[in-house]
């Protein structure tokens, strides 16, 4: 009999599999779920899953069948097509917007951390005044400042999560600044942005990549939210926000036009939010544990 | 969120909608199904109950323009208006006028109109009406240059013929002239009050019909009392509790859970979300309305300025498949006159419509179209503009024209098409109101007159010619020829498209009301027979 004991110890260990072990399993479904929607989202258009999201393409309100799989809509279109377009485009809005928020929020957050002061309390006092307004309200205010549309949805969605990262962030910032060696980088005469870089960054990352997940499930939200209101992503383009609001109209008649993209919004959400949670369990262990 | 609570969540979630899948509706009776010929609901006289009708449209009464009758130009102002104030004739089940405050009328030439008017109408002042009311009423409608005014046409003089008899005389003879009096604009108004300062048109309503307003929230509410000097029946319904609704849903949930017993919706797909609900009942009305293409003329750099390309997109338009899934098949599919008018050109027979695909194909190549991306602009504020947009565009494409939409708001709307200088955007959705007779509408197409298409429409004399004819000609075969000519020379211009009609959906609960509905409805007035309505209980 081997020593499998022995044995692991000496082989070279795989660093993926190393990480994607320390994962619990929910975490790894939710991982694979997330990774298929995307995939969906990318390459469906790009292989014509469906066919033509726009094409007329049988009877209106059809049940799902072997020829339409998820049903047609009121148009007579097939809704997988459309479900994997609305699926890319309330993915793009999301993501897009997430990475300005977290350019934004990250660099906010650092420089009114290193600095503090009166730094701090304008850039926090700027985002307590954003944080005030419900999120629906202000991104009905934005769009109808800017007009319904992508634009809108992308603008309120950065104006939403900015506020609540920039605050963890900059919380962040200000408990690396107190460390020893950011006091020795600046006795040292390094510079402020290359300590803020260089050593408060990479400390605070942990905290970016987790603010980063939950803001993302929130920009779906506010972006499904905006679309379902007509504020949002705009006929006939697709997006899931907007497939909901379309089929509720059908919810009698033909709920299959509401099941798809509702089940997909919240497994999305859900998915990101684990995620979030597992991320926030490595990063920030002390925060995480249960009693 | 915690792990246990993002299961459950989803779970939960999951359920939810095939729980709905299971729902059984039952069968539901067929909305367009007339009771009687003419009517889609009549009243059951056996009814006793009186009291309190609760309505809920859709949208108010235009705030600008106050409440004065004669500047009223939208389908709710006339029907809100229409409360308060009668005309001297009103418009019947299949669009013959009927007496209303002239009880009888006789035409001794096609240029003068003799109306006897009753002698027992009083305004809700409790002043008798008189026929210096009647008249000053015609004039002062006439003086006001208003949209209506000019429906009415070229009236060279109103004169009080008698104690109770008005003459009206034409310079030419208009087909349009009773259809015209038929309508709230061309309502009776207490002219002695009006000329003498005592009553401000733009602020109350004091008019000879069944009620009087009691209380005006705009875009939130009206109330109204029955009228105690009415000269007709008292209706049933003593007073209207009318609430203005913006949104399709809340109108609906309101019929649902009994908060309203009467609303107006515009999504021919509301049926489906009352289908459960036993109490309510849902009917399609038609109208005259209908909607219509804008292929822009007037823009000399888009391929839709070649008189062939716009022909060509006309003809590849399938109406009845516009119908079918952009309206439920509850619309038809129109020219110029409107379908549903007695007048009407049957759109299979439109030389549009005589075209085959390869014909199309043919005319686009001539033209040296052969790929061309075209834009189309319409509004959100109605579900089936964008419906038909999205229709359209797929039915361009299977001709090797592609179609961008965008799909705006009211005002983006209107920027785009009616702003005073030439439209940009090569297409438009939008629809028309049909009125009572088919020269009424198809004044829009005389660029003479109509100057608000100036944008996007070049115009064509020879239609011109055909809408003035069509609007002096007498009811009869002659008139029927002029319209199919009409018809046939709008579709070939192929400026603005007609396509479809444009239905209502009246949705009421049983356990409250027995209303009586016409099938057909020419002014969008769903409020027209109300004192006919029955209440089911006190």
């Amino acid at each position: 009999m081997k020593d499998t004991a022995t044995e692991s110890t000496t082989r070279p260990r795989n660093p993926v599999r190393g990480a994607l072990a320390s994962f619990d399993a929910l975490t790894l479904t939710c991982a694979g779920v997330l990774a298929l929607l995307t995939l969906a989202a990318v390459a469906g258009p790009l292989a014509g899953v469906g066919g033509d999201p726009t094409a007329i393409v049988g009877p209106r309100l059809a049940p799902p069948s072997a020829e339409y799989p998820l049903g047609t809509d009121s148009l007579g279109r097939s809704l997988l097509p459309r479900v994997i377009e609305g699926v890319g485009t309330t993915l793009v809005v999301s993501a897009v917007a997430v990475l300005c928020t977290a350019v934004i929020s990250t660099a906010g957050g650092i420089v009114a951390g290193y600095h503090g002061g009166a730094v701090n309390g304008v850039v926090m006092r700027i985002g307590d005044v954003l944080y005030a307004f419900p999120a629906i309200i202000l991104a009905i205010l934005v769009a109808s400042v800017v007009g319904p549309g992508r634009t809108a949805a992308l603008v309120s969605i950065v104006l939403v999560t900015v506020p609540l990262m920039t605050r963890m962030v900059g919380a962040a910032a200000r408990l690396v600044c107190v460390r020893d060696y950011v006091t020795a980088a600046r006795i040292s005469g390094v510079s402020a942005p290359r300590i803020m870089v260089r050593h408060v960054l990479t400390n605070v990352s942990g905290t970016v990549a987790v603010q980063t997940t939950y803001a993302l499930s929130v920009a779906i939200l506010v972006e499904g939210g905006l679309s379902f209101l007509g504020y949002g992503v705009q006929l006939p383009a697709s997006s899931l926000g907007l497939l909901i609001q379309e089929g509720t109209v059908y919810m009698v008649k033909a709920p299959w036009a509401l099941l798809a993209p509702s089940v997909i919004l919240v497994l999305a959400i859900v998915a990101i939010n684990v995620i979030g949670d597992s991320l926030r369990d490595r990063f920030e262990p002390r925060k995480a544990r249960s009693l | 969120m915690t792990k246990r609570l993002a299961v459950a969540s989803t779970a939960l979630v999951l359920l939810v909608p095939l729980a709905a899948c299971g729902a059984d509706p039952g069968p539901a009776a067929d909305p367009a199904a007339e009771e009687e010929p003419g009517y889609l609901a009549v009243a059951d006289t056996s009814l006793e109950g009186t009291g309190t009708l609760r309505v809920h449209l859709d949208y108010d009464t235009a705030e600008a323009a106050g409440l004065d009758p004669r500047s009223a130009d939208v389908a709710r102002s006339w029907s809100l208006m229409g409360l308060s104030y009668d005309t001297l004739v009103e418009v019947g089940p299949d669009f013959e006028f009927l007496p209303s405050l002239a009880e009888s009328w006789r035409t001794p030439d096609p240029t003068t109109y003799v109306f006897t008017l009753r002698d027992d109408a009083v305004f809700s002042n409790g002043r008798p009406m008189t026929a210096r009311d009647v008249r000053r009423s015609l004039e002062h409608l006439l003086e006001s240059e208003s949209t209506w005014a000019a429906q009415l046409g070229p009236v060279e003089s109103v004169e009080e013929t008698g104690e109770h008899e008005v003459t009206v005389r034409l310079e030419h003879p208009h087909t349009a002239f009773l259809g015209a009096l038929a309508n709230t604009p061309a309502g009776i108004l207490p002219m002695e009050e009006v000329d003498g300062g005592s009553v401000d048109l733009t602020a109350e309503m004091v008019g000879t019909g069944p009620y009087v307003a009691t209380e005006h929230i705009q875009d939130e509410s009206w109330t109204f009392e029955v009228n105690e000097h009415y000269w007709g029946e008292p209706p049933a319904v003593e007073r209207l509790e009318i609430s203005i609704v913006a949104d399709e849903f809340n109108r609906a949930a309101a019929l649902r859970d009994g908060s309203a017993d009467f609303a107006y919706f515009n999504n021919i797909d509301t049926l489906d979300q009352l289908e459960a609900e036993p109490a309510a009942r849902v009917v399609f009305q038609e109208n005259t309305d209908f909607y219509y293409l804008i292929l822009n003329s007037a823009n000399p750099g888009s391929p839709l300025a070649d008189d062939r390309v716009r022909f060509a997109v006309n003809a590849a338009v399938d109406r009845n498949q516009l119908s079918e899934l952009a309206l439920g098949g509850h619309a038809r599919p129109t020219g110029v006159a409107p379908a549903t008018l007695p007048d009407a050109c049957p759109a299979g027979e439109l030389p549009s419509a005589l075209l085959d695909d390869d014909e199309i194909a043919e005319i686009l190549e001539e033209a040296g179209v052969t790929e061309v991306e075209l834009s189309l602009v319409t509004f959100n504020s109605e579900t089936a503009p964008g419906q038909i947009a999205q229709v359209v565009q797929q039915q361009l494409a299977g001709h090797g024209l592609s179609v961008d939409i965008d799909i705006v708001d009211d005002a983006s709307f209107g920027a785009a098409l009616y702003s005073g200088s030439t439209a940009t955007d090569d297409m438009g959705v939008s629809w028309y109101a049909g009125y009572g007779d088919a020269s009424m509408v198809s004044r829009w197409w005389n660029t003479d007159t109509a100057a608000f298409t100036a944008d996007f429409m070049v115009g064509d004399p020879a239609v011109n010619d055909l809408v003035v004819q069509a609007g002096r000609t007498p009811r009869g075969p002659e008139r029927e020829a002029v319209i199919a000519d009409l018809c046939a020379a709008v579709d070939e211009r192929s400026e603005v498209v007609p396509l479809v009609t444009r239905p209502s959906v009246i949705g009421y609960r049983t356990d409250a009301v027995s209303p009586t509905l016409h099938s057909v409805e020419g002014y969008g007035d769903i409020l027209r027979n109300i004192t006919d309505f029955r209440l089911v209980s006190s």
